[in-house]
């Protein structure tokens, strides 16, 4: 079953044309990551996957909806971890969770929020303050925000970024059990060797076209 | 119920980071007795005198400490692009804003509640009788100065200029709010029989209902673009 459907999408910012004419299909249970330079639009196609920004044309369907027509009903299933960490400096991590979670109609129970925390190796933090946190713990925290929302779409945008290696490991392992739920992951990335152990396929963005990549070709180093 | 949920929690959201930092309510705090210290300097007046020109001086004070609380309340959620995370949510657009409304709504009347008894002392007004009357004013034009303000907080967050913007775009379309709350106040502290100044509290409640109602359905295209 394909979950994100892409069909001639490009995106424009006035006179610069950031992706062109872009065609994909990522299944259900599929990981793909995405690589390109800085600046290739990576940022900007998660952005209009996760219904932030409008394709300047084309089509994109997630679940079989038209991600355009029916934001709020796609919404419901997507998640995107950004650059920003999307949690509050001034509320604890249990706090944030709880928010984040009423925000998608989601009332986990304490003891998931606990789960969740400890999971990602923060569970001793659960009562302190954001703003106290490093960005690798914020990193950790927006992990467990995810775990609790269960999406059936899932966008990371450098999910490694800030983590240290245990953080690494804990992230892969994450994606490898929604994986397994029958979620699909995108992901933006330059980390080839995470996430060459994730990923099931993979594509090259450059000057706005999305090339496939084999594993052979993650190995390589000239990749763009 | 989700709807309604949405809203609880953003306005506890708002409050419970206000309480913790107290950025915004400290600075409309501060801004508002310098305004209350320079007025009672400047004019020494009788309590006739004081009655008469007491509601423009007390809703100038009111409405620029309400746009420093309303200013801040979209752009806070520029911090970890949390913006970002509220327009990619399922919830209700409209349910997001209202419970910035409420929260808004909360931080203003707390400073007035604050601020009005030192108006009183310092312009030595005696308002007992007429207190009932003044709190209703007071919320009906708070809240529609709330609705509005936080409307134009949401449309401006993205600009560079949004603290300037914010007071450019809210004052001209205040302007009937801050008519009939300074007319409606001036009858209550003149201690003008209801009937007179009626009109204008009605003006206030038209004023709320029709820009809570508008502000609902357009809040969801500028969260939304």
């Amino acid at each position: 079953m394909v979950a994100i459907r892409g069909l001639h999408i490009s995106k424009s910012y006035g006179h610069y044309r950031i992706l062109e004419d872009l065609s994909f299909e990522i299944a259900a249970g599929e990981c793909y990551a995405l690589f390109g330079p800085n600046g290739a639009g990576k940022t900007t196609l998660l952005r209009i996957l996760a219904t932030l920004h409008r394709p300047s044309a084309g089509r994109l369907e997630i679940l079989g909806r038209d991600a355009i027509q029916e934001r709020e009903v796609v919404r419901e299933a997507l998640l995107l971890l950004a650059h920003g960490s999307h949690l509050y400096d001034e509320l604890n991590a249990v706090e944030n969770l709880s928010f984040a979670m009423a925000l998608r109609a989601a009332s986990p129970t304490d003891r998931e929020v606990k789960v969740a925390l400890d999971q990602v190796g923060i569970g001793a933090f659960a009562e302190l303050k954001v703003r106290y946190f490093s960005a690798g713990m914020k990193k950790r925290l927006a992990m467990a925000k995810a775990i609790l929302a269960h999406p059936k779409v899932l966008l990371l945008d450098e999910p490694y970024t800030s983590l240290d290696e245990t953080g690494m490991v804990i992230m892969n392992r994450y994606i490898q059990a929604l994986l397994k739920e029958g979620a699909s992951v995108v992901m933006a990335t330059h980390d080839r060797i995470k996430s060459a152990e994730v990923a099931d396929r993979a594509g090259v963005l450059t000057h706005g076209v999305l090339r496939p990549l084999t594993r052979e070709d993650l190995k390589t180093c000239d990749l763009f | 119920m989700i709807f309604f949920n949405v809203i609880r929690v953003v306005a506890w959201k708002d409050l419970l980071c206000e309480m913790r930092s107290r950025e915004t309510i400290s600075s409309m705090f501060f801004f508002a007795l310098i305004v209350i210290l320079v007025f009672s300097f400047s004019f020494s007046m009788d309590q006739q005198a004081a009655r008469e020109l007491i509601a423009g001086i007390l809703w100038v004070a009111f409405a620029f400490t309400g746009i420093i609380g309303l200013g801040k309340s979209f752009s806070a959620e520029l911090q970890n692009d949390c913006l970002e995370y509220l327009q990619m949510s399922p919830a209700p657009k409209g349910a997001i804003y209202l419970g910035k409304v409420a929260a808004n709504l909360l931080f203003i009347v707390t400073a007035e509640v604050i601020l009005f008894p030192m108006f009183v002392i310092f312009f030595n007004l005696d308002v007992v009788e007429d207190l009932p009357v003044l709190l209703l004013i007071f919320f009906l034009a708070t809240l529609g100065l709330s609705t509005v303000g936080t409307l134009f907080s949401a449309m401006t967050v993205q600009i560079r200029a949004r603290e300037v913007m914010l007071p450019i775009l809210l004052l001209p379309l205040a302007v009937p709010v801050m008519i009939a709350a300074v007319e409606a106040t001036r009858g209550a502290l003149n201690g003008n029989p209801l009937a007179l100044y009626r009109h204008w509290i009605e003006l206030l409640v038209v004023f709320d209902v029709v820009f809570t109602v508008v502000s609902f359905w357009v809040v969801e295209l500028i969260l939304d673009s």
